[in-house]
C-alpha cells in the first residue's frame, strides 16, 4: 500500500504542475454542464415559449411524472428534471474523457521521459505500479466529477423550477454518478493503462482507451430515445458488470504488462 | 555478493549476451568493458532483475534470482541507469523521497535530508530536477541508487556526458561505495577511469572475453615490462642483461626497455646485477601500456578469432 501511495503521490504531484493536462476535462466539463441548461432553462426564456408548450415533450412529461418523487412537478419542472437527468451521464463522463490523456501518458510517458527503467528497478510489483498509475488518473476524474455535480445541483437549485434540484438528489441520480461513473471512469482508465503499457506513444494509447467511451455514449443516446432508462435496477446492474469488468481488466493489465518487452524494444 | 552463472539472453534470433560468468566480491569495483551492443546494459538488467536470462543464473547473495524471488532480490541491488531518470517537474526533495518510499526504507523524509547532505545536493533540493545541470541530476540519481543502503550496486555509464570535474565527483564518490565495502558493477567506455578506480575488469563482445586484474591484463597481452633509466652509455649492458637470461631487452636513447614475463628474475635481481656491473642507474619504472591498448587488442583479437568455443582469458 505504502509504494501504491507514494506513486499516486508523486503522480498526482506531477500532473498537478501541468496545468495544460486539465485543460480538455474542463472544458469538456463545461460544455457538458452548460448544455442541459441551455437547452432546459435559456432556450425557452430566449424564445418565451416554455418546452411544456411543445408537443414533443408530452410523453417525457408523462414518463416522469410516473416516477416517484417527481409527480409534484409542473410540466415544465418534470421537463426540466428529465433533460437534467438525461445529461448527467454526459457530466460523469466527460472528467473521464480529460482524465484520459493522464491514463494514456502513465507508462509509455514514463518509457519516453526514460524514468520508467529505475522505477522498475524498485522493489515496485506489477499490481502495485499498475493500481498506482490507473488511480493518479482515477482520483483527478472523481474529484472533477465531484465539483461538476456540485456545479450542476447548485445552477438547478438557481435556474429550475422548484423540486427539480431534488430530483438530482435521488437515488438514481446518485448511484450514476457516484457508483456509475467512477466504475466506467475505472475501466475506461485501466483500458489506457493497459493499452499505455503496450503502446509506442501516448497518442496510440489515448484513442484506444477512448473506446471504452463509446457503448456509454451509446446508452445515453439510448436513454434520449427513450428505448432505454438508467433507473436504479438497471444502474445497480451495469454497476456490477463494470466491476466484473475491471477486475478482469486488472487480471489482463498484469497479464500483458511485459517489463521485459517495454525496456528491450520500445525505442 | 552478485554471480552471473553462464547468462544468455537472446532477443529472437539475437543474442545479447552468451554464456556469462562472472562474480563481483564486497568491495570491489568490477569494470564491465565492451563496444556498443556487447551486451553490457542486457547483463546489468539481467544482474538487476529487470529482465530474465533466456538460459543462466543470477544468484544475489547465494539466492537465485526468478520470477518469484526479483522483487525482493531487487531490494538488494541499486541500478543507476544510463540516463539520469527524474521526474523534471518534481523537485530534487520530491523525486528521492518518492524512491525513499517505494524502497520501504524507514524515516524516509530523514534519509533523503542525510541523501542531500552526502551528495552535497541540499542546496538544490527545492529545484525541480528540470533545472539542474547534467553533472547535478547525475548525483541526484546516484543518490537516489543508494537510498535503499544496496550492498550491490550496478552502474551503467556512470560518467557518460559528465565534464571532467563532475566526472570526477561522481568517480570520487564510487570508490567511496567500495571503501565502504560494497560490490560495484561499473559498466564504460572511460578506459582511464577503469584504470583509476576499477579493481578488476571484465571485457565482453556477447560473451565473456576477458576478466582479470588491469595488471594482469597487461601482463598475459604485453608481458611485464621494466624501463631502466642509465647515466652513461647503456649499451654495454645488454651483454648482463642476456647474461640474466633476458633476450627481450631494447635501448631506447640512455633508457633499456625489457620484458621479465619469461623469466624467472624480478626487478632487483636486475637492478641489483647492473649495479654490480657498474651501472648507473637514474630511473626504474614499470612499462604500462595505456588500458586503452589492452581493451582494443582484447576486442580485435576475439573479432578475428570469433569462435564462441574460446575460453576467456582469466
Amino acid at each position: 500500500m505504502k509504494r501504491i501511495a507514494a506513486l499516486i503521490a508523486k503522480d498526482l504531484a506531477d500532473i498537478s504542475r501541468h496545468p495544460g493536462l486539465f485543460w480538455p476535462a474542463g472544458l469538456t466539463a463545461a460544455i457538458s454542464l452548460a448544455l442541459p441548461f441551455f437547452i432546459a432553462v435559456a432556450i425557452p426564456s430566449l424564445t418565451g415559449e416554455p418546452l411544456s408548450d411543445s408537443s414533443d415533450f408530452q410523453i417525457a412529461v408523462e414518463m416522469y411524472r410516473n416516477q416517484f418523487g417527481a409527480r409534484d412537478l409542473d410540466p415544465e419542472g418534470a421537463i426540466q428534471a428529465w433533460i437534467l437527468q438525461q445529461f448527467l451521464p454526459l457530466l460523469v463522463l466527460a472528467p473521464v474523457a480529460g482524465s484520459m490523456s493522464i491514463a494514456a501518458a502513465s507508462v509509455v510517458g514514463e518509457k519516453q521521459a526514460r524514468t520508467l527503467e529505475p522505477l522498475l528497478a524498485t522493489s515496485i510489483t506489477t499490481f502495485e505500479l499498475l493500481t498506482a498509475k490507473v488511480l493518479g488518473a482515477l482520483l483527478p476524474a472523481i474529484a472533477l466529477t465531484f465539483i461538476c455535480f456540485c456545479a450542476y445541483a447548485a445552477l438547478a437549485a438557481g435556474l429550475t423550477r422548484s423540486g427539480v434540484f431534488w430530483i438530482l438528489l435521488a437515488p438514481r441520480s446518485l448511484l450514476v454518478t457516484f457508483i456509475l461513473g467512477p466504475l466506467a471512469a475505472l475501466a475506461a482508465l485501466q483500458l489506457a493503462v493497459c493499452v499505455s503499457s503496450r503502446a509506442n506513444d501516448a497518442r496510440s494509447a489515448q484513442q484506444i482507451g477512448a473506446l471504452v467511451i463509446l457503448p456509454l455514449g451509446g446508452a445515453l443516446v439510448a436513454q434520449l430515445t427513450g428505448s432505454f432508462t438508467l433507473d436504479v435496477p438497471v444502474t445497480l446492474s451495469i454497476s456490477g458488470l463494470l466491476f466484473l469488468v475491471n477486475v478482469a481488466l486488472m487480471w489482463i493489465g498484469i497479464a500483458v504488462f511485459d517489463r521485459e518487452s517495454i525496456l528491450t524494444r520500445w525505442k | 555478493m552478485i554471480r552471473a552463472e553462464h547468462l544468455t539472453r537472446t532477443f529472437g534470433t539475437r543474442v545479447a549476451v552468451e554464456n556469462l560468468s562472472l562474480e563481483v566480491e564486497r568491495g570491489e569495483i568490477l569494470a564491465l568493458l565492451g563496444p556498443n551492443g556487447a551486451g553490457k546494459t542486457t547483463t546489468l538488467r539481467m544482474l538487476a532483475g529487470l529482465i530474465a536470462p533466456t538460459s543462466g543464473t543470477v544468484r544475489v547473495r547465494g539466492e537465485a534470482m526468478d520470477r518469484a524471488t526479483a522483487a525482493r532480490l531487487r531490494g538488494h541491488v541499486g541500478l543507476l541507469t544510463e540516463a539520469p531518470g527524474l521526474w523534471d517537474r518534481l523537485t530534487v526533495r520530491e523525486n528521492l523521497l518518492v524512491y525513499a518510499r517505494l524502497q520501504g526504507v524507514d524515516a524516509p523524509a530523514t534519509r533523503v535530508d542525510r541523501a542531500l547532505d552526502l551528495f552535497e545536493i541540499r542546496r538544490r533540493a527545492d529545484d525541480p530536477a528540470a533545472e539542474l545541470s547534467k553533472g547535478l541530476k547525475q548525483r541526484v540519481a546516484l543518490a537516489r541508487t543508494l537510498l535503499h543502503n544496496p550492498q550491490i550496486l550496478l552502474l551503467d555509464e556512470p560518467t557518460s556526458g559528465l565534464d571532467p570535474e563532475s566526472a570526477r565527483d561522481v568517480r570520487q564518490m564510487i570508490v567511496q561505495l567500495r571503501d565502504e565495502g560494497r560490490a560495484v558493477l561499473l559498466s564504460t567506455h572511460h578506459l582511464d577511469e577503469v584504470d583509476r578506480i576499477a579493481t578488476r575488469v571484465a571485457v565482453l563482445s556477447t560473451r565473456l572475453i576477458a576478466a582479470d586484474t588491469p595488471a594482469a591484463l597487461r601482463g598475459q597481452l604485453f608481458g611485464t615490462r621494466v624501463r631502466i633509466g642509465l647515466v652513461g652509455e647503456v649499451r654495454p649492458y645488454i651483454a648482463v642483461l642476456h647474461g640474466l637470461g633476458i633476450r627481450d631487452a631494447h635501448i631506447y636513447g640512455d633508457t633499456i626497455s625489457i620484458d621479465l614475463s619469461h623469466t624467472m628474475i624480478d626487478t632487483p635481481a636486475v637492478v641489483r646485477a647492473l649495479v654490480d656491473a657498474g651501472a648507473r642507474i637514474e630511473s626504474v619504472t614499470p612499462e604500462q601500456p595505456p588500458l586503452e591498448d589492452v581493451y582494443l587488442r582484447l576486442v580485435s583479437e576475439d573479432a578475428r578469432v570469433g569462435s564462441p568455443e574460446e575460453s576467456p582469458r582469466r
